[in-house]
């Protein structure tokens, strides 16, 4: 039996987590998938993950989930996955489910490891997980009763299986004071005005001087808007005035490291390129096809900023986001 | 206040990786080497920490004999002492943090009890995103984790963690663990006075013990693709929807 | 009773002086004497300027030659009947004296025509009320003067042969022969005695003191390479840590050489007529920085002398100069070059950037992934060391690795070349170049690090003494005796900086080198019909000489065109001092160069300097030129590849 701890928005299974659960059916190979979920509308994911596969979501029934509660989830997930007999436990390869996954690891003393992207059956179970940030590759063997793992997010595709709704089993984890104590108590906004910084964005488009003018940025705030990211520009931009030095991505401005770096009409100069080398992917929009910036990107579009951009955020809006 | 700091030691790449013939580590020899970013902010936070509210600050690394360098470096900050967990072999999550907890025992038993302790939220190189959990849990002790804003009053320590949207708050009594992400100061660079200072400060070396290990590193690979020629995503707005697939593909479309 | 007042504010200067860092400035002397008679007898750097050069030197020159009649007016005041033995009575000096009292008078002249109606920008901030009286005082000074010799001429008591004074002379028609001509006679020499004596008195105390501080400060000016910034010591076992200097943080600080730079400054604001950086509304003014520093030093030093603790630790920046002013200079040595008076600007600017930077962890925030990378990463974009051969790929260039021999020249890239996309034509050049003239060169490849230049420029010498070390040792263990370097900040740095610590070799620009072997015939050019302008950059131009070469490798190509500020007088183009890595404010600098390179009319502006071949190309951009920045190297080997020049 594989269990799954999956994460949710009101009820709707995060895209992540059913990457995970497409690699732990693998991994199951036709063994039966079971799902911890927690919190408010927990039960609402069970339609959607017996789609994917989930025979029983299981929900912890405690009021420190009413908030998210890490070293709760973990102790939950442990005390599941004994009482299930568990050969594996998975989780997405994010920020939370890597947390709750270390809480669980600690908790049970079990090997943990993050961020796998291929995993073979076996015991000792083998893995390819990504270190690094992505840019290389370890292929280990996990050792341990109870495998445990986190599925990098993006690197298996979800697959719906067409099952039935899975069943909904409420149950009742001991939960410490200690595992109660680490809990969301508040939310406060992110300190910049009206959406992420440029260097927390998760998307950034940046444009050159071929903008044209302050104006010439409009597009580009709109893409940035769709994709909650941020705008940035090049250095030349700031020289000519048109937007603060704050914006300027560089090695003298801000240092980005975003999922997805559009770099519409920049050329690359050094200077540049040192403050755009955290970004995981960066695709370079430029007439030019021997621009520097071209050698650098993962991705690229020969043709005119002025034409690319629009027809991206059109694209988006028809594929329906925003 | 007592603080530790745990930092490791990763090579500064930012170009082409190249891997050993053994395929077992990155090849270092024209590498610079830095503490891992989020870890630095650790340091950064410490210092402000103890210069605010007084007490001391300790740094420990687990690494080879060369770490002593981002020891001094973290001392050249403001860190007090630093103790070197020194070992050439590479630990995986479980054993390092269970040598970091041996290190903090043996500080405890000669009566050193840490208020506070940093993490980095993920080590650059390893990226395996738990050892301050298990260290927390070894210790009995909360913890709280990608943390860009801290602020400690009245023995408790007020966390913000960033999430799509705002920041998460929790509110956690010390002791604690509390591991950082880069952005939750902009560390300082150091002055002279300070390095020279740094040269002086203790530091102790320790030898860790490695248990098997629980994740096994068979050998290390490159991610396929040539990562020195773009992929041609098209021309002009027909492009668009092969950008939007990689948009998809990143996470950032649903 | 002057001369009191004079030695009391001078001893006062002197013991403030004292309180000042020593600085090596008693060697060399004959170099020192050659100075002195070049730049202060001869008046060298101030006839740099024709018009005020004259002027100046003319007023100087009199003065010279006025001196002995101070004496002689002394002596006459007490005893109208008596002068100096012998002088007093040549015919010749009476001349002399005459003719340079006319053309003192005359330059004093010229002296208020361009305060009044020229009023050239370079007095802007300067003290012109003092000038003005100052030029007063000189014309009082040479006017009864003048009028005195006239009296003794009219009343017949002249010792000298009255046809050698022909200005006294004639005036002496003025005057008659009775007793209200004797009084005048008494009352034009007490005047012309007192006048000197209260401007003996006023002298220390005004900007006029340079006339003798000048004299000692031309003496003392440096003569080791203008390239060169003077090492600080940090592992002195003598020198307790707290005591190290790390540049100049308050007063004392100061050796006792930039103390008397200051109070050697005329404001005559040559320097601020150059400066790159005031040309652009900077805040920096090379010349406001200087009196900056001795205004503090004239408020604070009489309060520490009295042991005032306050005065002691009073910052210089922002007290003196603001952070801003030190931040602003990119060490292009225009105002060096320009100082009549040997004041050392670019040294009181980095020491105050050592403090700041190495004491205080102060300076603009965004040079702070530079200090960094520099350190982890061994060059100042934090690019990856084993990528720096990467533009030598596939060219069969040699990496000289450790054990092998090594070759006749080490081509020293430099970062720029090695990592940044538009520098690295110009290695590719130069590499190219040199095998195709047989030259037996190697490069260092990852064992090649960033000289430390751009962290000693920000005033990171702790930092740069590291690297020069660890350089020192890697082309030392290489047995490498001849480097040629594409950056002239390399090239200054390896050539000038490097003998400090032990790195002794025969360093060559690459336009040196090149031109050389174009002259020695190994590389046949083919000059096209093209208008090429030549940009200079400082450090070769103006710190290391090295201006020929350049040219002779551009007439071997194309055609020059000089733009106005060449040679020695180069513009910078806004990179140096580590300001590569600095954002600026205001005007760029870039872009008022590459103006005035597009004015020449030149569709090609030549650089070599991988710094210059960024900013300028980048200034180019932002302004919208259509010229073209390549480095000479790169035109060289075009005009190679293409023997034939293609039809215009």
């Amino acid at each position: 039996m594989t269990l799954v701890y999956v994460e949710h928005q009101d009820g709707a299974p995060e895209d992540v987590s059913l990457q995970a659960l497409a690699l732990a059916r693998d991994l199951a190979g036709g063994e039966a998938v079971q799902a911890l979920v927690a919190g408010p509308s927990a039960a609402d994911a069970a339609a959607a993950l017996g789609e994917h596969g989930v025979t029983t979501v299981h929900v912890p029934d405690h009021e420190v989930f009413a908030s998210h509660a890490p070293a709760a989830l973990g102790r939950a997930l442990t005390q599941l996955a004994a009482r299930l007999g568990s050969g594996a436990v998975l989780a997405a390869g994010t920020e939370r489910g890597n947390e709750v996954m270390a809480h669980a690891a600690a908790i049970a003393d079990l090997p943990l490891a993050a961020n796998c992207t291929e995993v073979t059956a076996g015991d000792p179970l083998t893995v390819t997980r990504i270190r690094w940030g992505g840019s290389l590759l370890e292929e280990a063997r996990v050792h341990g009763g109870t495998k445990l793992l986190t599925v990098a997010p993006h690197t298996v595709e979800a697959s719906a299986s067409g099952g039935s709704p899975a069943a909904v089993e409420p149950f009742t984890p001991e939960l410490s004071d200690a595992d109660t104590a680490v809990r969301v108590v508040g939310r406060v906004g992110t300190r910049s005005e009206g959406g992420v910084t440029l260097a927390d964005a998760k998307f950034v488009v940046s444009c050159g001087r071929g903008v044209g003018s302050p104006d010439g940025f409009a597009p580009a705030e709109e893409l940035a808007a769709l994709l909650g990211g941020a705008v940035g520009c090049s250095r030349a931009v700031t020289i000519a005035g048109w937007r603060p030095h704050t914006d300027q991505v560089g090695q003298t401005g801000t240092k980005i490291a975003p999922e997805v770096y559009l770099a519409c009409g920049i050329s690359g100069a050094t200077q540049h390129m040192a403050g755009c080398k955290g970004a995981k992917r960066i695709i370079a929009v430029n007439t030019d096809p021997e621009a520097p910036i071209i050698s650098h990107a993962a991705y690229a579009v020969i043709g005119d900023l002025h034409e690319v951009i629009p027809a991206i955020t059109a694209e988006l809006r028809k594929a329906g986001a925003g | 206040m007592n603080i530790l700091v745990c930092v490791k030691r990763v090579p500064m790449t930012g170009g082409t990786i190249v891997l050993t013939p053994d395929e077992q580590a990155i090849e270092t020899r024209h590498l610079g080497f830095t503490i891992s970013p989020h870890e630095e902010c650790g340091v950064e936070e410490a210092v402000r920490l103890i210069e605010a509210q007084g007490g001391e600050s300790a740094v420990l690394s687990l690494g080879p004999a060369d770490a002593e360098e981002q020891l001094r470096d973290a001392m050249a900050l403001g860190i007090d002492r630093a103790v070197l967990l020194q070992t050439d072999e590479e630990f995986d999550g479980q054993s390092t943090a269970s040598a970091i907890l041996a290190s903090i025992e043996a500080d405890r038993a000669s009566g050193v009890e840490y208020d506070l302790i940093f993490f980095g939220n993920e080590s650059a190189d390893a990226g395996n995103y738990q050892v301050g959990i298990r260290v927390a849990h070894a210790l009995g002790r909360p913890c709280v984790t990608g943390v860009k804003g801290i602020a400690v009053e009245n023995g408790r320590a007020r966390c913000e963690q960033e999430v799509p949207g705002g920041r998460d708050v929790y509110d956690v009594p010390l002791p604690a663990v509390v591991t950082v992400k880069e952005g939750l100061n902009l560390p300082r660079y150091p002055s002279v006075p300070g390095r020279l200072r740094a040269k002086r400060k203790p530091l102790e070396t320790r030898t860790p013990e490695r248990g098997a290990p629980g994740v096994e590193k068979i050998r290390l690979k490159l991610p396929e693709g040539d990562a020195s020629q773009a992929e041609i995503l098209g021309h002009g707005p027909a492009a668009a929807p092969a950008v939007v697939d990689v948009l998809r593909r990143a996470g950032l479309v649903a | 009773m002057g001369a009191g007042l004079f030695a009391r504010r001078a001893r006062m200067l002197v013991r403030i002086m004292r309180l000042g860092r020593p600085a090596e400035r008693f060697d060399d002397i004959p170099q020192r004497v050659r100075q002195e008679a070049v730049v202060a007898i001869g008046q060298k750097k101030i006839l740099q300027r024709l018009g005020p050069g004259v002027m100046h030197a003319l007023i100087f020159w009199g003065f010279i030659v006025l001196f002995p009649t101070i004496v002689m007016a002394m002596i006459g005041a007490v005893d109208k009947g008596a002068t100096l033995p012998w002088l007093g009575h040549q015919g010749w000096f009476a001349f002399l004296v005459d003719l340079f009292a006319v053309l003192v008078l005359a330059s004093v002249c010229a002296a208020f025509y361009i305060r009044k109606v020229v009023r050239p920008a370079r007095f802007e901030g300067s003290h012109l009320g003092e000038a003005d009286l100052i030029l007063l005082w000189i014309a009082g000074i040479v006017t009864t003067l003048l009028l005195w010799h006239a009296t003794r001429i009219a009343l017949g008591i002249n010792e000298w042969p009255a046809s050698w004074s022909p200005a006294a002379n004639a005036l002496s028609n003025l005057f008659g022969t009775g007793q209200p001509t004797e009084t005048l006679e008494r009352v034009f020499v007490w005047a012309h005695v007192l006048l000197i004596l209260s401007f003996l008195a006023y002298l220390p105390y005004s900007k006029h003191l340079h006339i003798i501080t000048a004299v000692i400060n031309v003496f003392f000016g440096r003569t080791t390479p203008r390239g060169r910034l003077e090492p600080l010591v940090f592992d002195d076992p003598d020198v307790p840590e707290d005591e190290i200097r790390m540049g100049a943080g308050t007063l004392t600080d100061m050796t006792w050489k930039q103390m008397m730079d200051t109070v050697t400054c005329t404001e005559c604001g040559r320097c601020q007529e150059v400066c790159p950086a005031w040309n652009t509304g900077k805040a920096l003014s090379p010349k406001l920085l200087i009196m900056g520093l001795r205004d503090h030093m004239l408020e604070q030093g009489p309060k520490l002398l009295a042991g005032d603790e306050e005065a002691a630790a009073a910052p210089l920046v922002p007290d003196a100069v603001t952070d801003e002013v030190v931040w602003d200079c990119v060490t292009c040595g225009a105002c060096v070059r320009e100082c009549p008076v040997s004041i050392e600007h670019i040294d009181h600017i980095v020491d105050l950037r050592r403090h700041l930077v190495m004491a205080e962890a102060r300076f603009p925030a965004e040079a702070d992934p530079m200090m960094r990378d520099i350190e982890r990463s061994s060059n100042p974009w934090g690019k990856a060391q084993q990528d720096r051969a990467e533009w030598a790929e596939g060219l069969g260039v040699r990496v000289l690795e450790p054990g092998e021999p090594a070759p006749e020249v080490l081509y020293w890239v430099g970062c720029a070349a090695s990592f940044d996309e538009r520098a690295r034509q110009t290695a590719v050049s130069t590499a190219k170049l040199l095998q195709a003239a047989g030259v037996d060169f190697a490069i260092l490849g990852p064992r090649e690090s960033c000289t430390g230049d751009p962290a000693r420029r920000m005033g990171n010498e702790y930092v740069f003494q590291a690297f020069a070390a660890e350089n020192v040792e890697t082309l030392n263990d290489a047995g490498v005796t001849k480097i040629v370097a594409s950056c002239p900040h390399c090239f200054n740095t390896l050539a000038n900086e490097y003998p400090d610590f032990g790195g002794r070799y025969e360093v060559m620009h690459h336009t040196e080198l090149l031109a050389e072997l174009v002259r020695d015939g190994r590389l046949a050019a083919t000059a096209g019909s093209e208008e090429i302008t030549y940009h200079d950059s400082c450090y070769l131009a103006r710190h290391n000489d090295v201006i020929a070469d350049p040219r002779a490798l551009v007439e071997a190509v194309g055609k020059p065109v000089e733009m106005a500020n060449h040679g020695k007088r180069t513009f910078c183009c806004g990179a140096g001092g580590a300001h590569m890595w600095m954002e600026e404010r205001g005007k760029p600098i870039n872009e008022e160069r590459v103006r005035q390179a597009a004015e020449t009319g030149a569709k090609t502006l030549a650089v070599a300097c991988p710094f210059c071949t960024v900013m300028l190309d980048d200034g180019v951009r932002t302004s919208g030129s259509d010229l073209r920045v390549a480095d000479v190297a790169t035109l060289l080997a075009e005009s190679l590849d293409e023997p034939a020049d293609p039809p215009a």
